[in-house]
């Protein structure tokens, strides 16, 4: 009986440290601010914690940063930024998104941060007139076929990223024949088709795969017999390590090119040395200057994946709130009719919510010693 | 749907197959031990595998390796590795045993509570992995991304029989996993402790009257299981170079699916099974495309049940002839 009790001690010991380190990574943070008569919120909702956080975290610091120099601007009106992690869950979202919009002091959400969580929460948002930019969610969908009342991004669509990369393997690589690979998500897909629509007759061949996959021996095979002069993989990092690392054992060296969901510090983390020389796309500009130099100083690392985007965002909000528009309605009708020079393109927003496309900006990144490194814009 | 593209490589698509299925087969070796003995499938197996994984990025990370060190050393090191992730795997299969399963067995629970447990069991350790120890030891790779790990040996051919390359990676994979698959296969049918297992297999209660301890057998099935999962770890990262907390499900449905096929609690049947499958994958991968494989891995196994409701071999553990 004794030794019962002990073990149910253990037992609870155990579950309550597990709780509290799950708890860990929870975190309200964003500015104070005086509790003036005006006081509001703004909510940033996206993957915070889980595997893909690395492509979203730094847009979320980087809105701090916007915050911070609005703070140090002493306003008359106090604004708070509230985390709301979703782990990019698309059954997470909804709740986190009635949340706000319940709440009648948060005026506007950047987010969300990925696709499939941004089209679970666009019906909710636009239902509570709350104003959503988004800084990452580049499906198409998103404002193309279904657009929302209240959706606002500030990068491009996927179909823009698909021509940028096609013209890159193209132009740039000189590819007459390309193996075009996709990994059937709701990314992936759709990006691989525009791909293969674009670049035409030089696709000598194609193949699917699907997540969590770990052995791409018959997609290799098939690469060896088509022997192209540039691979294209549209899906995310983790299958994309493990896949470029098997090429690479196979002794091919065809140049590897993918899209933003390769984009951030996993890719390279992944693949290992097989990665280096790989080319990433990703419709998010390269941040430098003094906004890079801040973002590190406060940060204690470079800026990452669509920093620049979350800095636009929130600033824009923040200028909209300078303006005197503090009512939900007044916040929609001045960013939809928002012009003005972000720190990574020109914006203004159509009737769907996306960027003048001849705005979007979408640039290639080449993994030099683990590390993705800018190297060109892309010619539109 | 594109035969000529299997057939032009079938050579290599068989080798590719083969390699897969012998790393399925060691997995499901772990399963078809434990089921054999106590009618319970361990659905933390593939999470045990996973540890395996991180232990030898430990190692490799412990000493420094990668890709430039010399033959010798590689080979040593690589060795070293197999051990310590034996070890690690064989301690994780043990502790699982120690805490949710025998607790349990003790009490008599019914085997649907233990099932429970056990997927438990899989989830702690994913999410140890996955989260915890990257909030513990905030330095180390641990997370949620796939971790690279160093390459040791570099992929080179080996041989080529009528111009199919075979590589030295997949030459050691296939001949190290049925090397240990014969080697278990007569410690359970020729060794003193063999003759346990199958008789604990057999009928545990007339078993212990005839002198054997139960309980020392179980231990030694998990910690078999333990090994085998631990070396299929050495074996899949010489093959796939990485480690990522949830790799073991995938890995664990698909060796179960192979023990299953081959007919569980037979160990002969593990490994037919896990090879059948691994080169049924490899080829339905290149004849359709790569998103096809668990669809056909499925499909092979509800037919072969339909058919041989036992799996192929059928045979359990117990009545294996000596």
């Amino acid at each position: 009986m004794r030794r019962n009790t002990l073990f149910a001690g253990g037992a609870l010991a155990l579950a309550v440290a597990l709780t509290a380190s799950a708890c860990g990574t929870v975190d309200t943070g964003g500015g104070g601010g005086a509790d003036g008569e005006c006081s509001l919120n703004i909510g940033v909702m996206g993957a915070l914690s889980g595997a893909n956080a690395s492509i979203v975290l730094p847009s979320v610091n980087a809105a701090k940063m916007a915050l911070a120099e609005y703070e140090a601007e002493d306003p008359e009106c106090a604004v708070k930024l509230v985390e709301f992690d979703t782990e990019g869950d698309p059954a997470k979202a909804p709740g986190v998104a009635t949340k706000m919009v319940q709440d009648e002091s948060y005026i506007g959400v950047i987010g969300g941060a990925f696709s499939g969580e941004t089209k679970a929460t666009q019906p909710i948002f636009a239902d509570g007139s709350l104003t959503m930019i988004s800084q990452s969610a580049t499906a198409t969908e998103l404002t193309v076929d279904e657009p929302s009342e209240t959706f606002h991004r500030v990068v491009g669509h996927d179909l823009v990223q698909g021509t940028a990369i096609a013209n890159y393997v193209a132009e740039v690589l000189e590819a007459e024949k390309v193996f075009v690979v996709d990994d059937q998500t709701a990314y992936g897909a759709p990006l691989g088709e525009k791909i293969r629509e674009v670049l035409g007759d030089k696709v000598t061949e194609s193949d699917k795969t699907q997540e969590k996959q770990t052995d791409f021996a018959a997609t290799i095979g098939k690469i060896e017999s088509a022997k192209p002069d540039a691979i294209v993989y549209a899906g995310y990092a983790a299958e994309a390590g493990p896949f470029l690392k098997q090429i690479r054992d196979a002794g091919l060296e065809t140049p590897f090119i993918g899209g933003d969901g390769l984009y951030g510090v996993d890719f390279p983390k992944a693949a290992g040395d097989a990665s280096e020389g790989a080319i990433v796309t990703c419709p998010c500009v390269p941040s430098e200057g003094t906004f890079a130099e801040d973002y590190e100083e406060m940060f204690g690392e470079a800026a990452g994946a669509y920093a620049g985007e979350g800095y636009d965002a929130m600033s824009i909000f923040l200028e909209g709130i300078k303006a005197g528009h503090t009512t939900r309605e007044d916040m929609e009708t001045y960013v939809d009719g928002y012009t003005g020079e972000g720190l990574t393109k020109n914006y203004s927003f159509d009737e769907n919510g996306d960027v003048a496309a001849e705005n979007v900006i979408v640039w290639s990144y080449k993994v030099e010693d683990g590390a993705l490194v800018p190297d060109q814009e892309i010619e539109q | 749907m594109d035969f000529s593209n299997l057939i032009e490589g079938l050579g290599g698509y068989t080798i590719d197959g083969l390699t897969k299925g012998s790393i399925y087969a060691l997995v499901a070796l772990g399963y078809t031990l434990v089921y054999g003995v106590l009618r319970l499938i361990n659905f933390a197996h593939g999470e045990v595998f996973m540890v395996g994984a991180w232990t030898v990025l430990g190692v490799y990370t412990a000493l420094g390796a990668d890709s430039g060190v010399g033959v010798p050393l590689a080979i040593g090191i690589t060795l070293l590795a197999g051990l310590v992730a034996a070890t690690a795997t064989a301690g994780t299969a043990l502790v699982i045993e120690r805490v949710a399963y025998k607790p349990l067995r003790d009490k008599n629970a019914p085997r649907l509570i233990v099932l429970i447990t056990a997927i438990g069991c899989s989830m702690v350790l994913m999410e140890l992995f996955g989260h915890a120890f990257k909030v513990w030891f905030p330095g180390a790779q641990f997370g949620r991304a796939a971790v690279n790990i160093p390459t040791i040996i570099p992929t080179q051919e080996a041989f080529s029989i009528g111009g199919v390359g075979v590589s030295n990676i997949d030459l050691i994979v296939i001949v190290a996993g049925v090397a240990m698959m014969i080697v278990l296969d007569q410690f359970v049918n020729k060794s003193r402790l063999g003759r346990g297992v199958r008789a604990v297999a057999q009928d545990p209660d007339t078993a212990s009257l005839m002198g054997v301890n139960k309980d020392r057998i179980i231990v030694l099935v998990f910690v078999i299981g333990g090994v085998a999962a631990g070396l299929a770890a050495l074996l899949h990262t010489l093959k796939y170079d990485f480690a990522k907390f949830d790799m073991g499900f995938l890995i664990g449905m698909k060796a179960f699916t192979a023990a299953v096929l081959g007919g569980i609690g037979n160990l002969r049947g593990a490994l037919v099974g896990g090879l059948l499958l691994g080169i049924c994958e490899v080829y339905s991968s290149a004849v359709i495309s790569s998103n096809w494989e668990d669809v056909t891995a499925f499909v092979i196994l509800v037919v072969v049940l339909m058919f041989r409701p036992t799996g192929i071999l059928g045979e359990s553990l117990g009545k294996a002839r000596a």
